[in-house]
């Protein structure tokens, strides 16, 4: 290697360490407000409903209060509500298993749950969907409406700047990552996840929480993956 | 003792235990059943009624009491209201009543909470003074005989909740809110804890059952809805395949005078069958229970009417693949194909037998599912935490 490409390869690691530092000054940026960590369970509570046919789903559908539809389209999002891998809520599931129809199975599985969408609008769209189908099989075994109540408890984490933010959404509760990212932003109770809010607001962040924002949890259905999304996400813009 | 669940269950999963049960501080619960030993509802109890009281809920655990009259027209209660059918009249109701009046004036129920288990004490609502009132069902009541249920459903509207296993038992003519919690295992106890194959084989030669063959275990009372005639009858179908053995072990209850009866039917189908051991162990027998279902190749739980089926759950812990009967909460433990199998006749059962005793390394993948969808939905602290959260619901309104 003769000196000028010695003097070349300098400067690109020198280039990449100022970036590194540059990007870790950022990541320990601290903030005044930090990101308060909740998290919730959803017990389920019988809605009083069940439905046979595609009729009776839809009547029900439109009848369930909003707990009941992000029951069935987003909670099964944690591995713990056992849903088929390619198949990302329960409609779509009983849809499948018990009407036999896959095609309508489908449609309805890929409904589009982004930003700014919420249960109602996710409802809309699943009603009209199978108000298109022509279906009338009778299932053998209905389908059970459940609604359920969150109960929110604080889990005493606090970041203050985003490299403490990714250290602990790397590690919490993903009860935590799903009620600040899809719970409160589908249920209404905020028009953005609170992940993109928070890092706008307090970072001027907005090529992250842009990106976090296209994030549609609802084709979810193993609660690491989101997790494992939402952190390359953010890497990778940081780093790119 | 919650913290040794840890390394099963992980921090994250403990530490929303403590902080739901930290809002719960203080208040002083009551758990009620019919039975202190043998079957489900007590075996829950004896764990979760400790853990409350160490995560600061002053909660205790009583038993009501009866004479045989009573607890015949509790069990024809249960069937009748798992069957559909039953012979019940006005005496019957009768006696139900007499023993309310006579458990309420025994049992100070002054709690902030208040759990009833099952039917048998759910009339002792008639004197609630304070507290919220939970009615925990844990029996199939999705279609029950009509005359009983109307009865009942007069207490049960009275509660301020109900809780049920499945929601498939959910009923339509009742307002009060019913929240959906299965039951579940605690994998610490001796039932469940990881024991040695020495141990397993050492029980198992004690009762003339050999290691070295294939084994079908199932391990419940010996009562109808558990179709102890279907097991022997699938039994037989396998013995023409495979040289197995099969072991059907059950316990007495005090609240179930009919299993001796049962027994007795059964022993008569099993007459002429090689290979068949009936085992009717007392209701400790929690050492042997493990080691039957270790044991075991296949775990059978035939059920044609079932609250929730425990034992399903138990069995998936262990590694197990298990055939269970189609009904009440055992789909939930069992997805088709995926975590057991499921079946609705004893031909079914014996055909599943067949293919899961030929096929060992299938029999492996379906009892590593299990044991993880076990893990993740039918634990003891996933159960301890849906109940204080259906608490800290109702108190908070």
């Amino acid at each position: 290697m003769d000196l000028d490409n010695h003097f070349l390869l300098y400067e690109s690691l020198l280039a990449k360490m100022v970036v590194l530092c540059m990007v870790s000054s950022l990541l320990d940026q601290r903030v005044r407000n930090p990101f308060e960590f909740y998290a919730a369970y959803y017990p389920p509570i019988y809605a009083g409903r069940k439905a046979y046919t595609i009729e009776e789903l839809m009547d029900s559908i439109r009848k369930v209060d909003g707990y009941s539809i992000f029951y069935h389209v987003f909670h099964p999002i944690f591995s713990s509500h056992v849903v088929p891998y390619d198949l990302h809520n329960d409609f779509a599931f009983w849809i499948r298993d018990e009407l036999h129809d896959e095609s309508l199975a489908y449609k309805v599985s890929d409904v589009e749950g982004t930003e700014p969408r919420t249960v109602e609008q996710v409802r809309d769209e699943i009603l009209k969907i199978l108000e298109s189908s022509q279906n009338r099989t009778r299932a053998n075994k209905p389908f059970h409406f459940i609604s359920c109540r969150p109960v929110i408890y604080d889990t005493g984490k606090r970041a203050w700047s985003i490299g403490e933010f990714i250290d602990v959404v790397s590690s919490i509760t993903m009860r935590s990552v799903v009620y600040h990212f899809v719970f409160r932003r589908v249920m209404g109770y905020s028009s953005r996840n609170d992940f993109s809010t928070w890092l706008e607001q307090e970072f001027q962040a907005s090529t992250i929480a842009d990106r976090l924002s296209k994030i549609d949890p609802q084709t979810y259905v193993n609660e690491e993956v989101l997790r494992e999304d939402i952190l390359s996400l953010i890497e990778r813009v940081i780093y790119s | 003792m919650i913290e040794k669940y840890a390394e099963i269950i992980g921090e994250n999963e403990l530490d929303a235990i403590y902080r739901i049960a930290e809002k719960l501080k203080g208040l002083s619960v009551l758990h009620i059943n019919s039975t202190p030993k043998g079957g489900g509802v007590a075996e829950i109890l004896s764990k979760l009624v400790p853990m409350m009281n160490e995560l600061g809920i002053n909660t205790q655990w009583k038993v009501i009491r009866g004479d045989n009259e009573f607890f015949n027209v509790t069990k024809s209660f249960h069937n009748s209201l798992q069957n559909g059918s039953g012979n019940v009249n006005d005496e019957t109701f009768a006696v139900y009543e007499k023993w309310q009046n006579i458990n309420a004036s025994e049992i100070p129920l002054d709690y902030d909470v208040v759990f009833i288990h099952d039917p048998q004490p759910a009339g002792l609502i008639k004197v609630r003074k304070k507290g919220k009132w939970i009615w925990r069902c844990h029996i199939d009541i999705s279609n029950p005989y009509p005359k009983v249920w109307e009865f009942l459903r007069k207490y049960v509207q009275q509660y301020d909740a109900m809780i049920i296993s499945s929601s498939v038992f959910g009923r339509e003519d009742l307002t009060i809110p019913q929240y959906v919690i299965p039951p579940s295992i605690d994998p610490l106890s001796v039932k469940n804890r990881e024991i040695s194959r020495f141990t397993v084989e050492r029980i198992l030669r004690k009762f003339e059952v050999d290691p070295d063959r294939p084994l079908v275990t199932q391990i419940s009372r010996f009562d109808r809805a558990k179709d102890p005639i279907g097991v022997i009858s699938a039994f037989k179908g396998l013995k023409k395949h495979i040289d197995a053995q099969l072991v059907y072990l059950g316990s007495p209850a005090s609240d179930d005078p009919e299993g001796d009866q049962v027994y007795q039917e059964t022993v008569k189908a099993a007459e002429g069958v090689k290979d068949v051991h009936l085992l009717m162990l007392p209701p400790d027998s929690d050492l042997e229970v493990n080691a039957f279902q270790r044991g075991a190749d296949v775990v059978m739980q035939k059920s044609i009417k079932e609250g929730f089926g425990l034992t399903v759950s138990e069995a998936m812990w262990k590694r197990r693949a298990v055939i269970g009967g189609n009904t009440g909460g055992i789909p939930l433990q069992i997805i088709h194909g995926y975590t057991g199998f499921l079946v609705n006749t004893p031909e079914e059962a014996t055909h599943y037998l067949i293919y899961l005793l030929r096929n060992r390394q299938i029999r492996e993948k379906i009892g590593q599912d299990a044991r993880e969808h076990v893990r993740n939905n039918f634990l003891m602290t996933r159960e301890l935490r849906d109940y204080l959260m259906v608490m800290l619901l109702l108190i908070q309104g």
